[in-house]
């Protein structure tokens, strides 16, 4: 599929990740994502699919070819930049990787604080993502009083509260049962309708395979598969 | 700097120290028995130093006249000593005046002197002191050569042997002091590591919402110039209690001893230990949290 390169929001081109043990993590990596797209990226655990986020987030810089997210040449870029690059993301992990001691409405303002948001702005946009994730009345509780779904819905409101053009999940639904994994999946998929492009890594076949979208699997850190509409397995 | 993260960043200082605070409690008091070392150890250095100093500029040179120079060329040759840029005092000693003192110094056996037969084989001089001691010597080769001066004599041995033990002196209280101010850095970055170390997840949190470093940095830089700060205001109190017992002390069973008097000397220490605490705390704590920024 042929797109203008300023429509793309993730762009890379031969990239190759060789950790110091000798371990390669990535070789060979072509990926060109654009702006809106929702992303399911598979694979079995150790193939790569994290060091391809780490990326993303430049937490691993690649050995050989080119990155571009958002704008940034992750290869070149300035250590100083990094905090940039990474406000223009929302980052969702499978353990949550919440604030235990700060209640729900803190952890969320938290993300702002620390980029200076004003402190009005970050009251309005703080209830509004709680609205948006279903949690406006829990935002006294803290962490330990919520279940595992509602604190993944704290972090995905924490991810898009300073409304980044692209989200990052790390499986997000790893440690919650279907029909929770579900819930989070649809306001997955309300961001996506409103524009924001969403990169998931994920090992839930159900949800790939029922939501047909695009699919890139990463199999002993190369891409085996990249298609639109695709499913979790081979036999697709 | 915004106002608002100012404000953020002294509420977290406090909420950090709240929330460690037997860690806050150990590492304030750490602080303060490491700086009152410190200030102690720099006490006893200026003053062995101020004493090698008065030491050494008590070293005169005697400049023994020719007999016979009149009072005229006597003046003349004070005024010339006087000109020259190493000197810094110059004292005229009649011949009459060293007589007493010899005999003052002979004591008892002051009759030795009868042997003279009341004659004086003192010569007239001049007591110059010089403004630095390394001058001594050329000052001395420079003193002789005017017209008038039999000879110019000074206790080089024992001038070399003051060099030597206050060059010693000096060295080791430097070394002291540069072992011990890494040692409180060390043990001050080692606190801010416990409280850093509590915190990381935090900080990972932090760096992956798009803080800067500066922005993680500065609660715990501020932690650590809290407690060098409060450590090192009582060290200081501590040390200025601690001079004033000593310097009451000594005086009242050593009267001569040239200790620094108390002000404003002791101003001096509290500020330069209070300073010291905050830099060390600064200092401490970046060490310790360079290593968990790396996310």
């Amino acid at each position: 599929m042929q797109h203008k390169a300023t429509d793309r929001i993730i762009f890379m081109h031969n990239v190759a990740k060789t950790y110091e043990n000798g371990a390669i993590a990535l070789k060979n990596i072509n990926v060109s994502i654009r702006k809106g797209e929702f992303v399911f990226l598979v694979g079995s655990s150790g193939a790569g699919k994290s060091t391809f986020i780490k990326m993303l987030l430049r937490e691993v810089v690649p050995d050989e070819g080119n990155i571009f997210v958002n704008g940034y040449n992750i290869m070149e870029m300035n250590h100083r930049d990094i905090p940039y690059l990474r406000r223009s993301l929302g980052v969702i992990f499978q353990d949550y990787r919440l604030l235990p001691n700060k209640t729900i409405y803190e952890n969320v303002a938290f993300a702002m604080q620390v980029i200076e948001a004003p402190r009005r702005t970050i009251l309005r946009s703080v209830n509004s993502v709680l609205d948006v994730v279903g949690l406006r009345d829990k935002y006294k509780c803290f962490p330990n009083q919520l279940s595992g779904g509602e604190q993944q819905r704290v972090a995905i409101a924490r991810a898009i509260v300073n409304k980044p053009s692209l989200v990052i999940a790390d499986e997000p639904t790893g440690n919650l049962d279907p029909e929770t994994s579900w819930g989070i999946m649809d306001i997955f998929h309300r961001i996506n309708r409103l524009g924001t492009t969403i990169v998931m890594a994920t090992h839930d076949k159900g949800i790939v395979d029922t939501m047909k979208k695009r699919v890139i699997a990463i199999e002993n850190g190369t891409i085996v598969r990249d298609e639109y509409n695709g499913g979790y397995g081979y036999e697709t | 700097m915004k106002l608002r993260t100012s404000e953020y960043f002294i509420k977290e200082l406090f909420i950090s120290l709240k929330r460690n605070n037997w860690m806050t409690l150990a590492s304030i008091l750490t602080v303060t028995i490491s700086l009152f070392i410190l200030g102690l150890f720099l006490i006893i250095v200026t003053n062995l130093n101020r004493m090698a100093s008065t030491l050494e500029s008590r070293v005169q040179i005697s400049v023994y006249l020719q007999d016979n120079l009149g009072s005229e060329k006597t003046e003349q040759l004070e005024e010339k000593i006087k000109a020259i840029k190493s000197v810094a005092t110059v004292k005229y000693v009649s011949k009459e005046e060293a007589m007493k003192r010899f005999q003052k110094r002979l004591g008892d056996q002051k009759y030795l002197l009868s042997a003279l037969d009341n004659t004086n084989p003192l010569p007239n001089a001049f007591e110059v002191t010089v403004k630095e001691p390394d001058l001594v010597k050329s000052t001395s080769l420079e003193l002789e050569k005017l017209p008038g001066v039999d000879t110019a004599v000074f206790a080089q041995d024992i001038v070399e042997h003051l060099f030597d033990i206050t060059r010693i002196v000096r060295l080791i209280g430097a070394s002291i002091m540069v072992l011990l101010t890494g040692a409180t850095i060390f043990i001050i970055s080692n606190t801010i590591r416990l409280t850093v170390f509590a915190r990381r997840k935090e900080i990972a949190i932090m760096k992956y919402v798009g803080a800067t470093d500066w922005f993680i940095r500065w609660p715990f830089i501020l932690e650590g110039i809290f407690l060098g700060f409060i450590g090192g205001d009582i060290a200081a109190i501590a040390l200025r209690f601690a001079y004033e017992a000593l310097v009451q002390k000594i005086y009242s069973t050593l009267a001569f001893f040239p200790l620094i008097p108390l002000f404003p000397f002791l101003n001096y220490i509290t500020l330069g230990i209070i300073f010291a605490g905050i830099c060390i705390g600064a200092l401490g704590s970046s060490i310790s949290i360079k290593r968990f920024l790396k996310v």
